[in-house]
């Protein structure tokens, strides 16, 4: 076969961009516990492992130049969850800031508003509701302090 | 068995009835604790352990296994209903309960999982009775050598179950294995935490495995309006969910097989329930007419998986009973309130005191039945979650997740991990690896680790050993049946028709 007149999709390319990403870390992991240490015990699991994924990534890498696998044909738009998957981890890395009662706050709000809530009372009734219910509950259960910064807390 | 012991089990418990008045308290808190992703039962028995200063023996007893009895249904609500599983026992629960869901069945899924629970806890400790003295002589005989191999074995069935591409499936579990090791190793060097001193304990397994299963899924619901998207099926039925609840004995091999996969499984210190359901399933999947409707909302994928789980809960009390050995978090917990009360588990104490360990699994019998009145009651409660539009439930069951992952790790790692982890999920659900293979792999890399290292001291490093050790051949032989066995046998066929 002639990998010149094979034609792959977006989606064929992201794929072995991700088999690429994945034998990378596996090196990367192994050569970080090699030199964390030699020692046998410290091996026992991660060389053998580590070389079988290698070796099953390339059979894949193989498989997939050669056209083998088609993409599953009901996939969702990437456009479409981008936003929600960076509003996330805004979410989460302004907890320590903003704290869980105005952080989940600001998450339930702002998510509503994208996905086309237009009704700002109830948008503000419904996350302020649930951002301090949710703080309140956890905080009391909790054997440690939460990251607030209305409530109060000996974070 | 001693029929005098057995009497004596049965007036500890209904010589004073006040002993039964914490059992549903208890029940109840393991319901909402197993139905709050990121709560764990093991957490619920903790937090409420101080309370059991107050009580008798027996009584601790009974309202620490209600908690776990609630708590093992519990965790799989939102399982069914939100593809989350509410404890790590309940990601079996999630491949057909959801699907079951996303079509409007989400009354006859959760019946059913409270249906195969219940007969499940009755199941489990009905062995248990009859088969104490035997599972602790046979834990006894399972060294790390086993261990490792069984894991392997599971992660082997696991990936080659999930998805298409089986060798996609094979390198998740893998990939799952080597993050679970990511940490401080046990020759004291720390590996894979990028100069992270929150890595240092390892990537949290659980929060991680909340990323990868729910909030990856949540991703791909964004664009949906309801978890059910047809109207007329959104609706709340306590009749469905009866019907739902009765037709787990439809499956009485699925139940049967999974209460003795429990039992065995989750008698085996550190494996626990998550490993048992499983196994359970992956047994029914293999042994079904049609597997290929596994994954998609086969009733008997819930009743396999949900039966197994419950009666791990047996396994785990035969293993703490009869040898003082804690199985799991929760079974820890119960061996800090034998300690609190002055009492030694182990073959003295069931030796000694035989009536109290009878009664113990009496009081399962019918914290079975309670939390069949009870699940039907507060089912009908839970399950009006489909009615909630997509947009208002995505990002409250994010918070929840993220609130829950807090919880777990008591600081900003348990958060930061789901968020990664729902990204790996995502990515890998969208390329076709198997999540479920690397969240079990993430789960057991450590100790699968630790078993070879035990092993390799053990054998003085000899190869050797291993041939001495049949159960773990036998075990070995099985992962490779499992893998190529199918294919062997089609070859096989097609060469003697030739």
């Amino acid at each position: 076969m002639n990998l010149k007149t094979v034609k792959f999709t977006r989606h064929q390319q992201a794929d072995f961009v991700v088999l690429l990403a994945l034998s990378s870390l596996v090196i990367w992991y192994l050569f970080d516990a090699y030199s964390a240490s030699s020692h046998f015990a410290n091996l026992i699991l991660i060389l053998p492992v580590s070389i079988l994924v290698l070796i099953l990534c390339l059979i894949e890498f193989i498989s997939q130049l050669r056209g083998l696998h088609q993409p599953p044909p009901d996939l969702d738009p990437i456009a479409s969850m981008l936003p929600v998957i960076l509003l996330f981890i805004a979410f989460v890395l302004s907890l320590e800031w903003l704290g869980f009662d105005v952080g989940t706050f600001a998450f339930i709000a702002a998510f509503l508003w994208l996905h086309g809530e237009r009704r700002i009372i109830w948008i503000f009734a419904y996350s302020i509701s649930f951002a301090l219910l949710m703080s309140w509950f956890f905080s009391a259960m909790l054997p440690y302090p939460m990251p607030m910064l209305i409530l109060p807390t000996a974070y | 068995m001693n029929i005098n012991d057995v009497i004596g089990g049965l007036s500890l418990l209904f010589s004073d009835m006040s002993v039964w008045l914490i059992v549903i308290p208890g029940i109840l808190i393991g319901l909402i604790f197993g139905a709050i992703p990121g709560l764990q039962i093991s957490m619920a028995m903790a937090i409420f352990l101080p309370l059991t200063l107050y009580m008798d023996f027996m009584q601790a007893m009974l309202f620490l296994t209600a908690i776990f009895t609630g708590g093992g249904f519990g965790g799989s609500i939102p399982a069914i209903l939100m593809n989350i599983p509410g404890t790590s026992s309940s990601i079996a629960t999630t491949f057909d309960g959801y699907p079951m869901s996303v079509r409007g069945e989400h009354n006859s899924a959760l019946g059913i999982g409270l249906g195969a629970s219940c007969i499940g806890v009755i199941l489990g400790y009905s062995l248990l009775f009859f088969l104490i003295g035997p599972i602790s002589e046979m834990v006894l005989k399972l060294g790390p050598a086993e261990m490792a191999a069984v894991i392997l074995w599971g992660i082997t069935l696991i990936a080659s179950l999930s998805g298409a591409n089986l060798n996609k499936g094979i390198i998740s579990g893998l990939i799952g294995l080597l993050i679970g090791t990511v940490g401080y190793s046990e020759v004291g060097v720390a590996r894979g935490t990028m100069g992270s001193v929150y890595l240092l304990d390892g990537i949290p397994a659980i929060p991680a495995m909340m990323g990868m299963f729910a909030a990856s899924e949540l991703f791909k619901l964004v664009n949906s309006h309801y978890l059910v998207e047809d109207k007329s099926l959104r609706k709340v039925s306590v009749r469905k969910i009866f019907a739902g609840f009765l037709h787990a004995f439809h499956y009485p091999v699925a139940l049967i097989r999974g209460s003795l996969i429990g039992v065995f499984v989750g008698s085996v210190p550190g494996v626990g329930s998550s490993v048992a359901s499983l196994l359970s399933y992956i047994q029914a999947k293999r042994k079904a007419k049609s597997p290929e409707t596994f994954g998609k909302g086969n009733p008997a994928g819930i009743v396999a998986a949900e039966a197994a789980n419950s009666t791990s809960e047996a396994g785990s009390m035969a293993t703490l009973l009869a040898l003082g050995i804690p199985g799991g978090g929760a079974t820890a917990v119960m061996l800090a309130a034998f300690a609190m009360h002055n009492i030694t588990g182990g073959p003295q104490f069931i030796r000694e005191q035989t009536d109290v360990v009878y009664a113990i699994i009496f009081a399962n019998f019918g914290q079975a039945f309670l939390l069949i009145i009870l699940g039907l009651i507060f089912i009908p409660l839970l399950a009006n979650i489909v009615k909630v539009p997509m947009n208002y439930l995505v990002p409250s069951v994010l918070a929840v997740a993220v609130f829950g992952a807090f919880g777990l790790t008591g600081d900003l790692t348990g958060p930061i991990t789901v968020m990664v982890f729902s990204i790996i999920g995502w990515l890998f659900k969208r390329f076709d690896y198997s999540v479920p293979a690397a969240v079990i792999g993430i789960l057991l890399g450590g100790m699968a680790e630790e078993s070879l290292i035990f092993s390799y001291q053990i054998s003085g490093g000899l190869w050797s050993y291993v041939l001495q050790r049949p159960v773990t051949i036998f075990i070995l032989i099985m992962l490779v049946v499992s893998l190529f066995g199918g294919k062997l046998i089609s070859m096989l066929t097609r060469k003697i028709k030739q």
